[in-house]
């Protein structure tokens, strides 16, 4: 029986390790094609070993044609801040459902969690016409509010459920020591949703970073282009046959999220259960 | 005497309104990005509009239209292709890979693996793929080794196209779905595998009769992200075939988004998107109720 069951164990290791082999392969492709040049990698074989190490030439490449750099750093921009103001933003409002005296509490988050509902293509062609209007077409400003507003239900969500987790007795006693709502708020709640807060940032952040759809719709020039709308200039009409300088994109605008993985994965190996949006 | 008493009042009446301040800014943006938003969609997707000149309503006309445009119902046929592609990789095959690797002692390692492409965005793994499936990359590998009728730009190839792509976001989106696998599958309690393995269950049978059963929670939050997500299906397309060659391997989002912004028909794409909605609403409802019904 013992046997029988090493044997087995062991095929089921042949068969993920082959599996693993294969996903690993693009990266493995990416990495090595990566530092060629050009004409390297033109002339010769993507399995063939790099001769040299031309990252730099590969990034200024990529930088002058697509203004990479300044799609990063936007992205950057509308990552931290649209989500730090969603958090904040949502976590006062998960406050006052969970714990202040509102009237129609359901109907307040489920007037904020509605937000969710609908797929994206549903607030394309409406936020499209609205910034032409307001002249908030192509600018930060416009892709910051966006991208706050749409991380705010999830946000919510998390915070709410947490935020009834608090033991009213915490409030109760802080009130009698004469703590205003705020500041219950601020050294209660806010001090003990951490880790809540941590998965929201780490979460809607990722989602920010990897936006194409609104990237591509709200923005034209390189000063409000994100990252992802940026990127995807390279494959289409005013795309690029520099394949080392397009993989060296890759790989640079995956360094937030390949952070974030990390920091995730190691949480995951402890068993931290999750859903993204 | 009487100033106090309105003073007071107008104090407690400021007092009653603060909360609400709490909501006010998540509600503000709420209402108008999104609830505006379903209703401008709703009322657009009516009427006929370059986005120029006048709105002008046409009632169901472009519903009408969506259902005699050969580009619709290819891009609904190809959606529907990304739907139960879906459900064969990163659900089903999730599923097998969750399985296998509750068996063996390497359990981190094979999770970082297959989870790791995640850490890219789908535009991203878009790119690399397409590059690699370029003709200076797999295919010429296979050219190399013999097969010269491989050796050729799949992704130009109409409806091989799609089956490649589907593929392709497997690879990139595998990694969510079989964490969460993972994690139900260890969450299982031992009692009653172990009674089902006294009574002789061992193999497949074990995993039909007993444990895939006790998994229908998790399994169903899995298929309803997945499916809902591939229904969406709109980065991986736009940068590996941008819908092309000839619209053939357009999705719902795809078409939506060039109905609108490069044909500028506002009203078609706004019916398009309407569409797309009620069909993800639907789904969702067909599945959460089964949730529902469980729990109670």
């Amino acid at each position: 029986m013992k046997s029988y069951n090493d044997k087995n164990r062991r095929n089921i290791n042949i068969f993920l390790s082959i599996f693993a082999f294969l996903w690993i392969l693009p990266f493995l492709y990416v990495v090595i094609n990566s530092v060629k040049t050009r004409k390297e990698y033109n002339m010769g074989e993507f399995w063939d070993l790099p001769k040299g190490f031309s990252i730099l030439e590969n990034f200024e490449y990529i930088n002058d044609r697509i203004d990479f750099m300044m799609g990063f750093l936007n992205s950057l921009l509308y990552g931290v801040i649209a989500t730090t103001l969603a958090i904040l933003f949502a976590s006062l409002a998960a406050y006052a459902i969970s714990t202040l005296k509102i009237k129609g509490k359901m109907f307040w988050f489920m007037l904020i969690y509605s937000g969710t509902i609908f797929p994206f293509q549903m607030y394309i062609i409406p936020i499209f016409r609205m910034y032409s209007n307001v002249d908030l077409y192509d600018t930060k400003i416009g892709l910051l509010a966006v991208y706050t507003a749409l991380c705010i239900p999830f946000c919510l969500f998390v915070l709410r459920n947490y935020f009834y987790s608090i033991p009213k007795e915490l409030v109760e006693s802080a009130k009698i020591d004469g703590a205003s709502d705020f500041k219950i708020y601020l050294s209660i709640f806010m001090r003990m949703a951490k880790a809540p807060i941590a998965a929201c940032f780490l979460f809607q952040f990722t989602w920010v970073w990897n936006d194409l759809l609104f990237g591509l719709t709200l923005s034209k020039s390189a000063e409000a282009r994100p990252i992802m709308s940026s990127l995807s200039l390279l494959n289409g009409a005013a795309g690029t046959n520099d394949v080392p300088s397009a993989l060296l994109a890759a790989i640079i605008a995956s360094i937030p999220t390949f952070f974030i993985f990390l920091i995730l994965n190691k949480s995951f190996n402890y068993g931290f259960p999750t859903t993204s949006k | 005497m009487e100033i106090v008493k309105s003073k007071l009042s107008m104090k407690s009446k400021i007092g009653k309104i603060i909360p609400y301040l709490y909501l006010a800014p998540s509600v503000i943006l709420v209402v108008i990005f999104c609830i505006y938003s379903d209703f401008f969609s709703l009322i657009v997707s009516f009427a006929e509009w370059d986005g120029l000149n006048e709105m002008n309503f046409v009632g169901f006309q472009n519903y009408i239209k969506m259902f005699q445009d050969p580009n619709f119902l290819l891009s609904s046929l190809n959606t529907l292709i990304w739907v139960i592609g879906t459900l064969l990789i990163p659900v089903s095959i999730a599923l097998i890979f969750a399985i296998a690797i509750t068996h063996v002692k390497t359990q981190s390692f094979f999770k970082t693996v297959f989870y790791l492409p995640n850490a890219l965005s789908q535009t991203i793994a878009g790119i690399i793929l397409t590059t690699i499936l370029s003709t200076y990359g797999l295919p010429h590998l296979l050219g190399v080794l013999g097969f010269e009728s491989l050796a050729k730009d799949w992704l130009t190839v109409p409806y091989l196209n799609t089956v490649i792509m589907v593929v392709s976001s497997g690879w990139q989106g595998i990694g969510m779905n079989l964490i969460l696998f993972i994690v139900g599958l260890n969450q299982i309690p031992k009692e009653p595998i172990e009674a089902a393995r006294i009574e002789g269950a061992k193999g497949i049978r074990l995993y039909t009769m007993v444990i895939l059963p006790l998994l229908k929670p998790i399994m169903l939050i899995v298929l309803l992200m997945s499916l809902v997500n591939s229904f969406k299906s709109f980065d991986t397309i736009w940068v590996m075939t941008n819908g092309g060659p000839f619209r053939t391997s357009e999705t719902l989002a795809v078409t939506m988004y060039k109905e609108a912004f490069v044909h500028n028909q506002l009203g078609y794409g706004s019916a398009i998107a309407m569409f797309l909605s009620v069909t993800v609403l639907i789904i969702s409802w067909f599945l959460l109720r089964d949730t529902f019904k469980g729990e109670e």
